[in-house]
């Protein structure tokens, strides 16, 4: 080892110092470190081990630097600025090594930066966080959470088919926690009228959204927290789009949605409804138009006789609620769309109610609790059969078995040849899925599959100025809360493209994020409980009207329920330095994929809760518990990779400070507030 | 007579203890004196037994008599070696101050403490422990360090000169031997360090005017238990005579043998009771180091070279001692002139290879080192030259290997090492070096995948730029150094699954060739995995021991 002129300038520095950094000329006072300097002028140079309350102890090595004259890179934390040095905090080299670091880090960071139902929802609700909420009593601060990334929680608490219980870890104990059921509890259970969101200044700027249902009432809902104008078009008479006319009334209480659709004017958006307007009346006319336009064809079954008058679309029936009463009625699909017009008919007061469906139960996209209560409420399942042909009082059906699975994964329905069945019907609804009307969006290019093309992280679409979101584009009609997610991110992109920073930051679910695969044996020690069940009025009494069929969970079963959840996600997301780094510098640490350290149960230290796969060693906590608190209750165990931060000291002296907790960059130790 | 028997932990493992006392016995009524005295190098000969300068080699209790009555030695000392730290080893008593004295040491030191560090200079010593960085510098350093330049407020002037003779690398037993063999030239050279550091000026520069208070400390792992016992009774003799106790004594500070102890502030985070866990530099030991005192730390060999030194002035230090091991012929410690080649080492002095077989390369610096290959044996010892290969001086752990040594594996050892010795505080050490043991172990398992040698290039570059001390930095070398000269062997891991070293257990397929086989039954009786019916081997079953090849008389048994 020889000493280069760098060292000897840094031991010889005991003066004042002039130093550049970045091409910046910096003057400042001798016995200062580089990372101090750096933060004083506003330099952001990342540290994870590094506190000014305690002593440099240099362990993460994040906060690299180059010294010009010096082939090395320099820790900022530890060195000390001399006279004349020149330093570059950003270069590539400094670029590679700090992402090295966190990508060693992270490949034995073990944990979930977010819970799998967050994951899972397509608007990123805080699911985790308002269950918790919930489980805490806090129903005002639940509904403020969920409206965070969702306009009408009221609605889509009710009609949501929760794909965050599909996902949830639940079901690896015994069943998924009632989420969609939590978000209607908290927002009924409310205390307050929902806020209103608070704008931002601006205005000057003019938004023009072409349709005024989920996807289109949320990117105004949206855009106008942000400050600017905005105005939605909608062709029907009242707005809400597919939540008032493609969702019944027993489900979705046209009352509830229309209280949220209020509180979006009350923000100041102008909804101008039976406003058939095209893409060229807009276009040009604001600074950014969304195309949110919804899919109201309904797809074709391709079988004779469709085109008869007494032959309905799902959407179509649902909206115009045709007279039908005594009349016997089949309604072809399996998805939720079916259900609902197989029990509007029956609300409707028809005399027999069949579902036509060319699979069996198990393969039905429609919830599971829609197929039960249509069968509570008397609709008749004709699995395995499919139309062949309508005429005006019957419809001939082929009889179908299931072969091998399909693209989907599910068994493709084959026909059985010969077998063949005919129902006496009067009126037919084929509720088989639903199209975008192209006509007046000429000018925007389309899929294969007939849909908007759109960019799916930022919802561009080959026009400049022009976003579109919802059933309209790419993978055609989807779910509510689907448009919901994709008209938040589109209003970023918009107000992003307004404020003329071009296009935003990638949403988190396309960033890095730690992910742990879970048996049910990590959960063998969970006591067993069960789902709470949604009380809700007996078949006999719905079957009648068209009132919510759905009453709310109580109270106690809502708390009771809440706490049932694992709180899969890590409760620092938002303050974890680790993640936040991991991202400014794209890491993949996949490709460090190795061993995992070994770590071994804590005792527990008060009012924090551990959890060491996700430490990293910075030793933040075991040295401010000894410099700073002067207890010394945590201490380093064991050699090399197995290291680990214990209590190892004498709990007795533990102040309960929760320092420890406050101090940890990652989620190793938080403030347990239980 | 003048009977010497070799008394090092080498000597003693031998059974020369057996031999000591056997003779003791056998010339008690004689006038022939038999000593103890420490390792003379040549390990792979012990027990061995010197009289009147003339050497029998692997004694056995039966030979004792043959000795006594005087027939012809066995074996005629080597002296091919140009001896200054090792200058007493297995001459000397070193249990017997006297014989040190005798020998010239403890002479009295007539000069200024600037004197004494323009002398050291003037030599050229270097850092024996594996760095190289020049005494002096250190040194002088610390003797212009006062407590008020460092940045502890203090009450007291004291200074500190400690010892690092907390040898961990495997296959190094430099420190060893000369603790056992000549513990008083070790402890003369860090009563002349306190001197130079801590002695006051007699006029000039008010900070060093009135001097400091040096205590002297030898930290030793806890392993070394026969350093520890001559190291006591070589201080307690000091004392007795004057050289230690009034101005300057030395305590022994025993470690628990973690190896990062030997990283100097890891060495005083361990001295001051802390976990062992190296720190940032600057400020570096001699500002501020054990108990925020001025600290000179050097390494046994470095100490051991001072009293030569400043007995023989003008001359050059230029010698390094290294443990030879591994495949060589003549394993042991040698101590060589500085620009002798490798080459002269292993074969001059080291015999060459074991059972003939062709050199391959040489390990220089253990785990902190690198691979010097037999293309490269005309390379000179010396600082400059061995850095140029990418290995280094290192504290002197030479390891031979031959054609049988695999070189991926070779890395995958010495990192395992690191990793298991890595304190565990910084992340690019911690995690990344554990991370070039996974890609290793995988290459070695035959699971290596294309990308993965830029890999361990990319990651060791990093470890190396981000590490937080030597110990880190200097991980990667063997795999650096390995991939620089052996890429080849890497590739045919990666690619063609195979290790021409025939040393990766798990890319070995052990088969029989019926033509050779005589169906002599044996393998298949031995086999302790059951692995061989009807002379065929099952693979699956096989655990590669190659018992079955060392069993075959027919050389049936074949591996690929």
């Amino acid at each position: 080892m020889t000493i280069d002129n760098v060292q000897l300038t840094i031991m010889k520095a005991r003066k004042q110092v002039k130093i550049n950094i970045n091409n910046q000329e910096i003057l400042t006072e001798q016995g200062k470190t580089i990372l101090q300097i750096a933060q004083e002028a506003g330099i952001e140079i990342p540290t994870l081990c590094h506190d000014e309350r305690v002593e440099i102890f240099g362990s993460c090595g994040i906060c690299t630097v180059e010294i010009a004259g010096s082939p090395r890179l320099f820790r900022a934390c530890s060195t000390f600025a001399a006279d004349g040095m020149v330093i570059n905090t950003d270069s590539e080299r400094v670029h590679r090594n700090r992402k090295s670091v966190l990508e060693l880090l992270l490949s034995d960071h073990t944990g979930d930066c977010k819970a799998p139902c967050v994951l899972a929802c397509p608007a990123e609700t805080d699911c985790q966080g308002y269950v918790k909420l919930i489980a805490d009593g806090d129903f005002d601060g639940a509904r403020e959470l969920i409206m965070q990334t969702n306009p009408f929680p009221a609605s889509i608490g009710r009609v949501c088919p929760h794909p965050c219980e599909e996902a949830c870890r639940r079901e690896l104990v015994e069943e998924s926690i009632a989420i969609a059921s939590l978000k209607y509890f908290a927002v009924e259970n409310s205390t307050t009228p929902p806020p209103m969101a608070a704008l931002l200044q601006g205005g000057e700027l003019r938004v023009g959204i072409i349709g005024g249902g989920p996807g289109g009432l949320t990117a105004a809902y949206f855009l106008r927290r942000k400050g600017h104008d905005v105005t939605v078009y909608d062709a029907m008479p009242e707005p809400g789009g597919m939540l008032r006319y493609g969702i019944p009334e027993y489900r979705l209480p046209k009352a509830v949605l229309q209280k949220e659709i209020d509180m979006i004017k009350n923000m100041g958006v102008e909804i101008k409804s039976n406003a058939n307007v095209i893409l060229s009346d807009v276009h040009g006319k604001y600074d950014a138009v969304i195309i949110a336009v919804g899919a109201w064809v309904s797809a074709s079954m391709r079988c004779k006789g469709e085109e008869l008058p007494h032959v309905f679309g799902g959407i179509d029936f649902l909206r115009e609620q045709p007279e039908i009463r005594g009349k016997t009625v089949a309604v072809v699909g399996g998805g939720n769309t079916a259900m609902d017009a197989c029990r509007t008919a029956v609300r409707l007061g028809a005399e027999r109610v069949y579902n036509i469906y060319r699979r069996t139960r198990a393969e039905m996209p429609a919830e599971k609790q829609e197929i039960a209560e249509a069968e509570e409420e008397g609709v008749i399942f004709k699995f395995l059969t499919n139309p062949l042909e309508i005429s005006e009082k019957s419809i001939k059906l082929q009889i179908m078995q299931l072969g091998e699975p399909d693209a989907s994964g599910r068994r493709a329905p084959v026909a059985v040849g010969g077998a063949e069945e005919i129902l006496d019907v009067d009126i037919v609804i084929s509720a088989i899925g639903q199209k975008l009307n192209p006509s007046g969006l000429e000018a925007l290019e389309l899929t294969k599959w007939g849909t908007i093309k759109a960019d799916p992280d930022t919802f561009c679409t080959n026009l400049q100025g022009v976003y579109a979101i919802g059933d309209a584009v790419n993978d055609g009609a989807g779910i509510a809360i689907t448009a919901i997610g994709q008209a938040r991110k589109a209003a970023e992109t918009v107000h992003a493209f307004l404020a003329g920073r071009g296009v935003p930051d990638a949403p988190f679910n396309s960033r890095y994020l730690a992910k742990t695969e879970k048996t049910s044996e990590d959960f063998a020690d969970r006591e067993k409980q069960l789902r709470a069940k949604m009380p809700h009025r007996c078949a006999n009494e719905r079957r009648g009207d068209f009132k919510e069929v759905n009453l709310g969970l109580t109270r106690e079963q809502a708390q009771k329920e809440a706490a049932r959840c694992l709180d899969c996600g890590c409760a620092d997301f938002h303050e974890c330095k680790l993640i936040r780094y991991a991202n400014q510098y794209d890491v993949r640490p996949e490709k460090y994929e190795g061993l995992i350290s070994k770590k071994t149960k804590n005792s527990p230290i008060p009012n924090v809760a551990q959890s060491p796969d996700k430490c990293i060693l910075c030793g933040l906590c075991v040295r401010l518990c000894e410099e700073e608190i002067k207890a010394g209750v945590l201490g380093f165990v064991g050699r090399g990779f197995d290291t680990q931060v214990k209590p190892a000291g004498d709990l007795n002296v533990c102040e309960n400070c929760g320092k420890c907790a406050e101090v940890c960059p990652t989620g190793a130790l938080i403030i347990n507030n239980e | 007579m003048n009977i010497k028997v070799g008394m090092g932990s080498c000597g003693i493992a031998a059974g020369a203890g057996e031999i000591f006392d056997l003779l003791v016995k056998r010339a008690k009524n004689t006038d022939s004196g038999v000593t103890p005295v420490g390792c003379n190098g040549m390990c792979y000969l012990e027990p061995i037994v010197e009289v009147d300068g003339k050497m029998y080699t692997q004694v056995s209790e039966a030979d004792v008599d043959d000795i006594l009555s005087g027939i012809k030695p066995l074996h005629e000392a080597e002296q091919n070696q140009n001896r200054i730290a090792l200058r007493n080893c297995g001459i000397i008593n070193p249990e017997n101050i006297d014989e040190y004295i005798e020998k010239g040491g403890y002479q009295p030191l007539n000069l200024t403490p600037e004197e004494v560090i323009e002398k050291v200079k003037a030599s050229g010593l270097a850092g024996r422990g594996g760095a190289g960085f020049p005494t002096w510098f250190k040194w002088d350093a610390c003797r212009k360090a006062t407590c008020s330049s460092t940045a502890s407020p203090c009450s007291d002037n004291k200074k500190y000169v400690i010892c690092n003779a907390d040898e961990g690398d495997p296959g190094a037993f430099m420190d060893r031997a000369i603790l056992e063999g000549d513990p008083h030239s070790v402890l003369e050279g860090m009563l002349i360090c306190a001197h130079a550091i801590g002695r006051g000026a007699p006029s000039g520069n008010s900070s060093l005017r009135d001097g400091a208070l040096v205590e002297g400390i030898i930290y030793v792992r806890a392993e070394y238990p026969l350093v520890i016992k001559r190291l006591e009774i070589a201080i307690i003799q000091a004392r007795e005579r004057g050289f230690l106790g009034n101005q300057f004594d030395i305590k022994i500070k025993a470690g628990a043998g973690a190896f990062v102890c030997g990283e100097e502030t890891a060495l005083i985070a361990s001295l001051e009771g802390e976990r062992g866990m190296p720190r940032l530099k600057p400020p570096f030991p001699a500002e501020k180091g054990f108990w925020g005192k001025p600290s000179n730390i050097n390494n046994v060999e470095t100490f051991a070279n001072v009293p030569w030194i400043m007995q023989n002035s003008g001359k050059a230090a230029n010698t390094k001692v290294f443990a030879l091991t591994g495949k060589i012929a003549k394993g042991g410690l040698v101590e060589v002139p500085m620009g002798c080649t490798i080459k002269d080492v292993v074969f001059n002095i080291g015999g060459g290879i074991q059972g003939g077989k062709n050199f391959k390369a040489v390990q220089l610096g253990g785990p902190s080192g690198g691979c010097i290959p037999a293309s490269l044996q005309d390379t000179k010892i010396d600082y400059k030259s061995l850095a140029e290969t990418g290995a280094i001086m290192g504290s002197g752990g030479m390891v031979v290997m031959d054609e049988s040594s695999c070189m991926v594996d070779m890395a995958r050892y010495f990192l395992d090492f690191t990793c298991k010795e890595s304190c565990g505080k910084c992340a690019h050490c911690r995690v990344g070096n554990r991370r070039l043991l996974d890609i290793l172990e995988r290459i070695c398992n035959g699971s290596g995948k294309d990308g993965d040698i830029e890999l361990l290039e990319e990651l060791s570059e990093e470890i190396k730029a981000g590490s937080l001390c030597a110990l880190g930095q200097t991980a990667p070398n063997p795999v650096l150094t390995t991939l620089r000269y052996f890429k080849n062997e890497y590739e045919d891991h990666i690619k063609n699954k195979k290790c021409t070293a025939k040393s990766c257990k798990k890319l070995l397929t052990y088969s029989i060739d019926l033509n050779k086989c005589k169906k002599c039954n044996l393998c298949v009786k031995k086999c302790a995995a059951n692995a061989i019916t009807d002379f065929v081997i099952n693979d699956e079953k096989c655990t590669k021991c190659g018992f079955c090849e060392s069993l075959c008389k027919f050389e049936a048994v074949t591996v690929n």
